[in-house]
């Protein structure tokens, strides 16, 4: 396999590049100063070359082979995903993640993307007039299988980052209002059968107190606080590498992962702020261009589905340091440090970017 | 939703950016106030009386302090303190804005120490900081003189608005708090960036403290000793006077106390043998001990007669041992028969000083008194002296508004010290340096120089002015000889020594008012009387004057002549030879505990 970057869409690559770029640095003054946190950036910097790589394989694969594989994936996807629960590893009270060789992994990261392409290549495989309603419940139910499994982890942000992948129903039937009523009474039956039969009591808390941050002043409600004061000190043009007080002095909470944009606002500014949104536009608009030109079913729907979670991922974190959404713990693309999320980003961009090529010809 | 992202971003940014910074700063930029040492005080000979030395203290930083009431509570259980007591201290603290710690246990020991530990791992804004504090290094031996220091009140802060900073320590009582001003020093400040657990992580400004100046008594620790010792288990007060410029040489109030008791939290046993106690020991008798001056006394009722040209020192009266005065009949402790001025003294004949009393007015008196300095406050450098109070028309009428009139009889009660009559020691002490020094009416003064600890320089203060009250030098002339008389041949022959003359005149009266009476239920020395003696030394080159009161002991002869018999042994005979003036004393830290200068 011959590795082309001429082939790769260069928009979409620059501004994952220039995003990645300076989610590295922000991770690196974050950790500054930090003994458990000091050599963070560079275990991301290696999980990003890794996932660059990975992404570039993907992206050399004809995309027609992974949609067809993508009932074994999503099969593999819910065995690991099930796996958490025999052997999964608790951090917190939450049981996300398993070990393998002395890293942590989790599947539920990968597993999003997986129901993604199994959902697109599922719908894809027939004209959209030809797929019937109880189909579409299918495909719901491909989705919402892992989210309830992600969900008794319990992990209520990442099981949100499922949702995107119903967009793909208005997608095909038209935005209507009896499916947009059908799917808010599918979520609340979800949502009571979750709470009386699957969430244990103290699951329950957690939920409130995700729900209402504010009902917890010293913990949640504090880190917004923080993050918040952090975010107006950038001011216009930020206060400069590596001395943003609040990162530096760690009043700012969580700051490799949830809490990472505020890092780079308080650093950064205004202007840094402006800089890394006009740069996610862009990603979201390089990959809803390429879905738009894409010539097969699946690929479109792959497509928006992945912009639908990037977009979800990145409205909900950067409302969320700023405190106009409530904390649920959803990590930002590209910025927020972490191996299995930074490599699945990588992985569903190589599919996007693979499309790409395809619908050029190569 | 990019809109509103932009909205929420551009708000806090653009808008909100100056507060915000200032909320970043607030809490990473903090303000601490370090207590200044106060200056050291020393004795006339340089020997260390209080100083200072780091201690731990279990303290919670201004921008600690917690404002969830049940932390409180919970702190305050585990330290066995009154909940409402703490959870006020540390509200008017947030309240007022303070950057002063504040401290919840003070002069941590090793026990408390680990047990400030232990408790901070439940409490996370506890922290433990060194700050100077006071040590009294002669415990009780000047308690009352030397005072203590403490948190100032807030019924003090509320009443000199803007002169105290909360938590600021000041002095509560004695020289501590007269001379506050001068000892104090100006606290300083650290500017220090703190991280989210409030750990130092840099220093961004420091303003040194400056530590207060340190002062040298007029005190000499040695007699002061003596006079402590001299007092046993016995309660009342002596002072000595140093003649030559109105320095007080010793004080001494009996019961006294250890100052170093005041810097803790007293616990409420202490509170109430401090406070609640009949023999009231917070009580300087000192300067505010009002005794009857008895027999003491007769020195003023014949200057007011001889001032008056009533008699001349050589009228004669005749005691046959009682006499009728105003259809009352007063007795004489002996028969005396024909006397004149000295003898009387001599002999301390009653009816002598009656005859005056009878042919002087209560008006008269106390003019005498006025002149003579023993109806006012002497002006000691110390707070809250009480007036002495010699009775006149004018007095009665505020003190008994139900009997305003003044009775003759009662000027003879008076004339020998009895009555109404009612002066501190250190008054009386005064009245005998002016008896002593032909009529110089000094300030008593506790302050002979101060020391900057930095320089080493010792800056004397001048000694406040003496006046002069123009006693006649014929009348001093008797009433010197007549003191001197009274220790050679008369009531307090018994203290006589062949080397050294003393003059001075014993005194005996009835008990005071001032100690709660239910001291004395059941006691049998409840009809004893107090003693006194007052004079001054040596006879014809007086250099020291004095008074001793000792309460309940009976004849001043035996209780109170022997104490001064020992002052004037120590200080003419005993003392190891020192100059008076304070020698030059090397530099030193003023933090550092003295291993040299031990307690006196």
């Amino acid at each position: 396999m011959k590795i082309s970057f001429n082939t790769l869409d260069r928009r979409l690559l620059m501004a994952m590049g220039l995003l990645t770029f300076m989610g590295l640095l922000t991770i690196f003054s974050a950790g500054r100063g930090s003994a458990s946190q000091g050599h963070m950036w560079i275990k991301q910097a290696g999980w990003m070359v890794l996932g660059f790589g990975a992404m570039l394989a993907v992206a050399h694969m004809n995309p027609a082979r992974l949609f067809r594989g993508s009932a074994i994936f999503y099969a593999l996807g819910i065995l690991s995903l099930l796996a958490v629960f025999a052997i999964g590893k608790k951090i917190g009270g939450a049981q996300r993640w398993i070990m393998v060789g002395g890293l942590t992994f989790q599947p539920s990261e990968l597993m999003k993307w997986l129901a993604l392409l199994f959902v697109a290549h599922r719908l894809g495989t027939k004209p959209p007039t030809e797929i019937l309603t109880w189909e579409l419940f299918g495909v719901a139910g491909l989705a919402f299988f892992p989210m309830l499994l992600v969900l008794k982890q319990p992990d209520l942000g990442m099981a949100i980052s499922f949702l995107p992948i119903l967009l793909l129903i208005p997608l095909i039937r038209g935005l209507k209002a009896k499916w947009v009523a059908l799917g808010l009474v599918l979520m609340a039956l979800l949502g009571v059968f979750a709470w009386q039969k699957v969430l244990k009591p103290y699951q329950k808390q957690r939920v409130m107190t995700f729900l209402n941050p504010n009902a917890d002043l010293q913990g949640k409600g504090y880190q917004i606080n923080q993050s918040r004061i952090a975010i107006g000190a950038g001011g216009i043009l930020g206060k400069g590498f590596t001395s943003g007080t609040q990162t530096q002095l760690n009043f700012l909470p969580v700051k490799t992962t949830d809490f990472v944009f505020s890092v780079w606002a308080e650093e950064r500014g205004f202007l840094g702020v402006l800089i890394a949104l006009g740069l996610f536009g862009l990603l979201l608009n390089r990959i809803l261009d390429i879905g738009r030109a894409a010539r097969k079913a699946s690929e479109v729907y792959f497509c928006v589905g992945a912009a639908g979670i990037f977009a979800l991922h990145i409205f909900v974190n950067v409302g969320m340091v700023i405190g106009i959404l409530p904390n649920k713990g959803m990590v930002l693309p590209f910025f927020s440090a972490g191996g299995s999320s930074t490599v699945s980003y990588f992985l569903a961009l190589g599919l996007v970017m693979g499309i790409h090529r395809r619908t050029l010809g190569q | 939703m990019i809109l509103g992202l932009l909205a929420a971003y551009g708000w806090v940014q653009l808008v909100k950016r100056r507060e915000m910074r200032e909320m970043a700063d607030r809490q990473a930029i903090k303000t601490r106030t370090s207590p200044a040492p106060r200056g050291v005080i020393y004795d006339r000979n340089g020997n260390k009386l209080v100083d200072n030395r780091r201690a731990l203290h279990l303290v919670i930083q201004a921008e600690e302090l917690p404002k969830d009431p049940a932390l409180i509570e919970a702190l305050a259980l585990a330290l066995q303190r009154d909940p409402i007591d703490l959870k006020r201290r540390i509200q008017a603290s947030r309240q007022a804005g303070s950057n002063r710690m504040v401290i919840i246990q003070d002069n941590l020991d090793e026990v408390g120490l680990a047990q400030a530990e232990l408790l901070r791992a439940r409490f996370p804004f506890l922290s433990i900081e060194t700050a100077p504090r006071r040590v009294y290094l002669g415990q009780d031996l000047a308690g009352h003189l030397l005072g203590y220091v403490g948190e100032v009140d807030e019924s003090l802060m509320k009443k000199t608005p803007g002169k105290y900073q909360l938590g600021e320590i000041i002095g509560k009582s004695g020289l501590e708090a007269s001379h506050n001003e001068i000892l104090k020093g100006v606290d300083g400040e650290r500017r220090i960036v703190v991280d989210h657990l409030g750990r130092e992580v840099a220093l961004r400004g420091l303003m040194e403290s400056v530590p207060g100046k340190s002062v040298f008594l007029t005190l000499d620790a040695g007699l002061q000793r003596v006079l402590q010792e001299s007092f046993g288990t016995e309660n009342g007060a002596g002072v000595v006077i140093d003649l030559r410029d109105g320095g007080i040489l010793a004080m001494y109030s009996s019961p006294s106390y250890d100052p170093n008791l005041f810097l803790n939290r007293l616990t409420q046993e202490q509170v109430k043998e401090f406070w609640q106690n009949p023999v009231r020991p917070m009580l300087n008798r000192a300067t505010q001990g009002l005794y009857p001056p008895g027999s003491t006394f007769k020195l003023l009722t014949a200057l007011a007669a001889l001032d008056k040209g009533i008699i001349t020192p050589s009228t004669r009266f005749t005691c046959s041992g009682h006499k009728n005065f105003y259809g009352r009949d007063f007795r004489c402790d002996g028969v005396h028969g024909s006397v004149d001025l000295i003898q009387a003294i001599t002999v301390s004949c009653d009816i002598y000083f009656y005859e005056l009393g009878q042919r002087l007015d209560i008006d008269e008196i106390h003019a005498a008194a006025v002149k003579y300095g023993l109806a006012d406050r002497t002006g000691v450098d110390l707070l809250h002296e009480s007036a002495s109070r010699v009775p006149s028309r004018e007095w009665v009428k505020k003190a008994r508004p139900k009997e305003p009139k003044w009775y003759a009889g009662e000027t003879i009660s008076v004339s020998i010290g009895q009555g109404a009559n009612g002066v501190t020691p250190i008054s009386l002490a005064r009245f005998y340096a002016a008896l002593a020094t032909r009529g110089k009416l000094f300030t008593p003064h506790l302050l002979y120089g101060m020391r900057d600890e930095t320089t080493g320089k010792l800056a004397p203060i001048p000694p406040p002015p003496t006046q002069n009250s123009g006693m006649d030098p014929n009348t001093w002339a008797a009433l010197d000889q007549g003191l001197n008389e009274v220790v050679r041949n008369g009531t307090a022959r018994s203290i006589a020594m062949p080397n050294l003359a003393i003059a001075g005149k014993t005194g005996t009266s009835q008990v005071t008012t001032f100690v709660d009476r239910s001291h004395y239920a059941g006691l049998a020395k409840k009809l004893r009387d107090n003693g006194l003696f007052a004079g001054y030394a040596p006879h014809g080159n007086p250099q020291i004057a004095f008074a001793v009161v000792v309460e309940n002991a009976g004849f001043g002869a035996s209780s109170a002549a022997p104490i001064a018999k020992k002052l004037c042994e120590y200080w003419f005979i005993q003392r190891p030879v020192k100059p008076l003036p304070p020698p030059a004393v090397k530099p030193f830290s003023s933090f550092q505990p003295d291993e040299e200068g031990e307690a006196p």
